[in-house]
């Protein structure tokens, strides 16, 4: 994309102020979007995004510029105005780029923008329609085949010169079910960091009709009646009650300047003593996988939680240097107009000691959240909220009637403490987690967990 | 190469395959922003970028494709790319490219005070610690920020339409961390202006009180309460659940506002008002994303809903004409619909005191999070997790948090009682910007203990 002639030279010029470090990122990134809706192929867009990022660290101070010129003058420009923030001058060191190559754990079958139009548009159909047909009541589906090839080149002050290529594939389909005047609407959206064989595991046919089954059934579900419960929260996307009430906390972007709930607190029991969580970003191709971080630096499976105990943080460069730590591979940015900060990869609840089925019995009276929503959390406060999509009244012990419009809301770190049992059918489902680095793809997991007591919202 | 010559290359491109409509639409934006932390800068950064989208009609309908890299081949590539889009999909109905003669209002472009980086920096440090200065319960994690931005978005068509129009701005805030007994509670501030015109001392004061002032919150027993929204969160809500108002949305059956043109949809005290060019607003444009002229309407008058707010497409389909808000959500995206400066006009009800008053016991909502997953604009549903004061006698009291509200978007349009008189904007996001005053709501499902 750039040579490492011109590579070096923008970074002489990105330390000419006195920067301990710079580093700069290149982003080639191809998008291809096809989407259907009113039971046709409605748009196809197509878009190469393409730019670099520089930056500069003195200390813990941290300069940043950007641009999407590739052009020798505009680069140079560009690293003169990152350097021009600090007024010190140059240590006089020369950087000398050795490349380095990881290798890539995630192999990819179908490249999605080798593919042809119509390959991909008939697995959309396969999907689209099988949603609509699933039931009478079904108004609307609305359904995209989103593949992204995303190439970065990493070069740093310390020598650094290393790249990826990440490929990954997502078919999203929400379905719409109305009648008398309502609406509710379903969705399923499976994806992987590979190509187009990610169909062979998710057959779109199926995807269209978990979107519309959620549909139909809530259609015919009641509201649920506010108040505190307990909670089963089922696998899968239901891991975004660790990823919001306790990930984000975990983040060193937060640790690092006190805004988190669990500073201080490595070594000590943060959580019940059933849960284990782990950051993992080297399953072969999961969804939040990668092979490097966006400092280039290696990715590594963490165990942050232990039986309940706090073992580590997601740590970047910039914030390890607040907290006289180490990075350990959990730097990731969305592309070359972000600043990259410490976030997630696949982070999920390990399997438990307790039987699902015990978990249910268990339950007087209670809500059993089977597809969770998204959510959000503020780390300073712990206070997280996300949305039940699918949710159902436990009545003693046994699943009953559905019920909408439930949102379960609390402080992360009472949350973790309650989740006193574990069960054992862990699964993944996929994210796009949003932050100051922008959106990136992320895996949350988990098998059946029961809170004991949960504030939820209703009517 | 540099975008002019890029744009001559891509049009000569689509002359060469004998396109007969194209348009390439160009979007740059440069700025910059900074942070400060603890008592320091904390963090600096530049950026500019440009981006290009090529649209063409081939075979009867519609391709797009975009790009960042302006070189030869992309130039080929994007128009190459957009006919093979075109041939691939099966939607006849939005094939249109605008023609050169609507008459546009003739606005200058917003221009700001351009502050240099060393006066942002200064500005920064200023809220920074004006905000440390503000109240001794304020600690390491607040934030203060400001940066600024200029974009020009341009239209050049194959029907002789030659469109540019740039606008700028100055936002500065705070994030203010008060911290008591081993608890943080925060508060966002910031506002969008003219350079000149941004008040260190107001913006870390304002974010010092309100986050001082949820010290102590507690939650709220369950049960159905009136509720008072501040003017910042009823804008939240307008902007949550926007898409409702859009044709496009009713027209593929996820507004149910679909076919209620002149019906009662809201109580008589609401008018909603889409404006693309108030005078003090730093959200200001002459055309849409499809070059047509834009105008200012009432999409909600005296609770009755005027029009739904369309582009070219929806217009076409249900017989009316563009309303002007064809606009993509980025540079590369398809057209879809958004509004300009969106916001419920004030009502007669007095200040939001006044709405306390008429309350007399219920709950002052000033925090909704979670609003990209709790509300959903298809049913109208929402179950947000809020925070607020509790209103007593009639009056605002003790900060209250951890609960949440519930109930319908729909439902909530038809059940205000009162509109106050505080109407106010929030901070633009791309073209678009939401406004509106305090309300109250006789009775909503509350979530506590």
């Amino acid at each position: 994309m750039i040579s490492r002639n011109l590579l070096t030279e923008v970074l002489h010029k990105a330390l000419s102020t006195g920067a301990d470090f710079a580093e700069v990122y290149v982003e080639h990134t191809k998008e291809n979007n096809v989407t259907m809706v009113d039971n046709r192929v409605d748009a196809i867009t197509d878009l190469l995004i393409s730019g670099v990022g520089i930056r500069i660290l003195k200390g813990t101070r941290c300069v940043a510029g950007s641009t999407s010129s590739l052009e020798r003058s505009d680069l140079l420009a560009c690293a003169a105005r990152v350097a021009g923030a600090l007024d010190g001058v140059s240590e006089g060191r020369t950087v000398s780029l050795t490349e380095r190559i990881f290798g890539d754990i995630h192999p990819v079958r179908i490249v999605p923008n080798s593919a042809s139009h119509h390959r991909k548009i008939d697995l959309l159909k396969e999907g689209y329609f099988a949603a609509r047909e699933y039931h009478e009541d079904i108004s609307q589906v609305s359904a995209s085949l989103l593949d992204v090839d995303h190439q970065i080149l990493i070069a740093n002050s310390d020598g650094l010169y290393t790249g990826d290529r990440q490929i990954r594939t997502r078919m999203f389909i929400r379905a719409i079910a109305s009648k008398n005047g309502e609406n509710q609407s379903g969705s399923c959206a499976p994806g992987r960091r590979m190509g187009l064989e990610v169909f062979d595991l998710f057959p779109p046919k199926e995807i269209g009709i978990e979107a519309a089954r959620q549909a139909v059934t809530m259609l015919h579900a009641g509201y649920i009646k506010a108040g505190r419960m307990p909670v089963a929260i089922e696998n899968g996307f239901g891991g975004v009650i660790f990823h919001e009430a306790c990930g984000h906390s975990l983040e060193a972007s937060c640790v690092s300047i006190g805004q988190s709930q669990f500073c201080g607190k490595l070594g000590q029991k943060i959580a019940n003593e059933k849960v284990t969580a782990i950051d993992d970003g080297t399953i072969p191709n999961a969804w939040g996988s990668i092979n490097i971080d966006d400092e280039g630096a290696p990715a590594q499976r963490k165990i942050l939680i232990e039986n309940g105990i706090l073992k580590s943080y997601m740590i970047d460069k910039l914030n390890g240097r607040r907290m006289g730590m180490e990075g350990n591979g959990s730097s990731r940015r969305q592309g070359y107009r972000y600043e990259t900060t410490s976030r997630m990869t696949n982070t999920y609840i390990d399997n438990g000691p307790d039987k699902n089925e015990d978990i249910i019995k268990s339950i007087e009276y209670g809500l059993y959240a089977k597809k969770m929503g998204g959510g959000s959390v503020n780390p300073a406060t712990g206070s997280f909220n996300f949305a039940v999509d699918e949710g159902y009244i436990i009545r003693n012990g046994e699943i009953c009637e559905p019920v909408r419009g439930a949102s379960l809301i609390g402080k992360g770190s009472d949350v973790i403490m309650d989740i006193d049992m574990v069960g054992q059918n862990l699964e993944t489902a996929q994210g796009m987690c949003g932050a100051s680095s922008g959106s990136i793809p992320t895996d949350v997991g988990q098998p059946l967990i029961r809170v004991s007591s949960i504030t939820v919202g209703g009517r | 190469m540099k975008y002019n010559e890029f744009k001559d290359l891509v049009m000569a491109a689509a002359k060469s395959r004998s396109l007969e409509e194209y348009e390439l639409y160009y979007m740059e934006s440069e700025g910059f922003n900074t942070e400060a932390l603890h008592h320091e800068l904390n963090s600096f950064s530049t950026n500019t970028e440009a981006g290009a989208c090529f649209r063409c009609i081939h075979d009867g309908k519609i391709g797009y494709a975009s790009t960042e890299l302006f070189t030869a081949e992309e130039a080929g590539r994007i128009v190459e790319a957009a006919i093979q889009n075109a041939e691939a999909i099966e939607n006849t109905e939005s094939a249109l490219i605008h023609g050169a003669g609507d008459t546009y209002e003739d606005i200058p472009p917003v221009t700001t005070t351009e502050p240099s980086a060393s006066q942002l920096i200064s500005l920064t440090l200023d809220i920074q610690e004006k905000a440390y200065q503000a109240d001794s319960r304020i600690i390491d994690g607040t934030q203060s920020f400001a940066g600024f931005r200029r974009t020009t978005r341009s239209i050049i068509n194959s029907k002789g339409l030659d469109l540019s129009y740039s606008c700028d701005y100055t936002m500065a805030g705070c994030a203010a961390v008060a911290g008591d007994q081993g608890e943080m509670f925060d508060n966002y501030e910031f506002k969008a202006d003219d350079f000149a015109s941004l008040d260190a001392a107001k913006l870390a004061s304002g974010a010092v009180a309100d986050a001082v002032a949820k010290i102590g919150a507690d939650t709220v027993d369950s049960g159905s309460y009136p509720i008072v929204f501040s003017n910042k969160m009823t804008a939240t809500m307008l902007s949550t659940f926007f898409s409702v108002f859009s044709a496009e949305a009713a027209q593929r059956g996820m507004s149910l506002l679909a076919g209620k043109e002149g019906q009662e949809i809201a109580a008589p005290s609401v008018t909603v008002t889409d404006d693309p060019f108030p005078e003090d607003s730093l959200v200001r444009m002459p055309f849409d994303s499809e070059g047509v002229a834009t105008h200012r309407k009432n999409v909600v008058e005296n609770g009755r809903l005027i029009t739904l707010l369309h582009n070219l497409a929806t217009a076409q389909k249900a017989g009316v004409s563009s309303t002007g808000n064809g606009q993509k959500t980025s540079y590369a995206s398809t057209v879809s619909i958004m509004p300009y400066n969106f916001y419920m006009n004030k009502g007669g009800a007095g200040s939001r005191e006044d709405l306390f008053k008429a309350a007399q016991s219920g709950i002052y909502i000033t925090e909704l999070n979670g609003l990209h997953a709790g509300a959903n604009p298809v049913t109208g549903d929402f179950s947000l997790s809020s925070a607020g004061f509790l209103i007593e006698n009639g009056a605002k009291t003790r900060p209250v948090k951890n609960f949440t509200i519930s109930g319908n978007f729909y439902e909530l349009l038809k059940n205000i009682a009162l509109v106050g008189d505080d109407l106010e904007f929030q901070t633009p996001h791309e073209t678009s910007c939401y406004g509106a005053p305090s309300i109250m709501v006789k009775d909503m499902a509350v979530a506590g203990k």
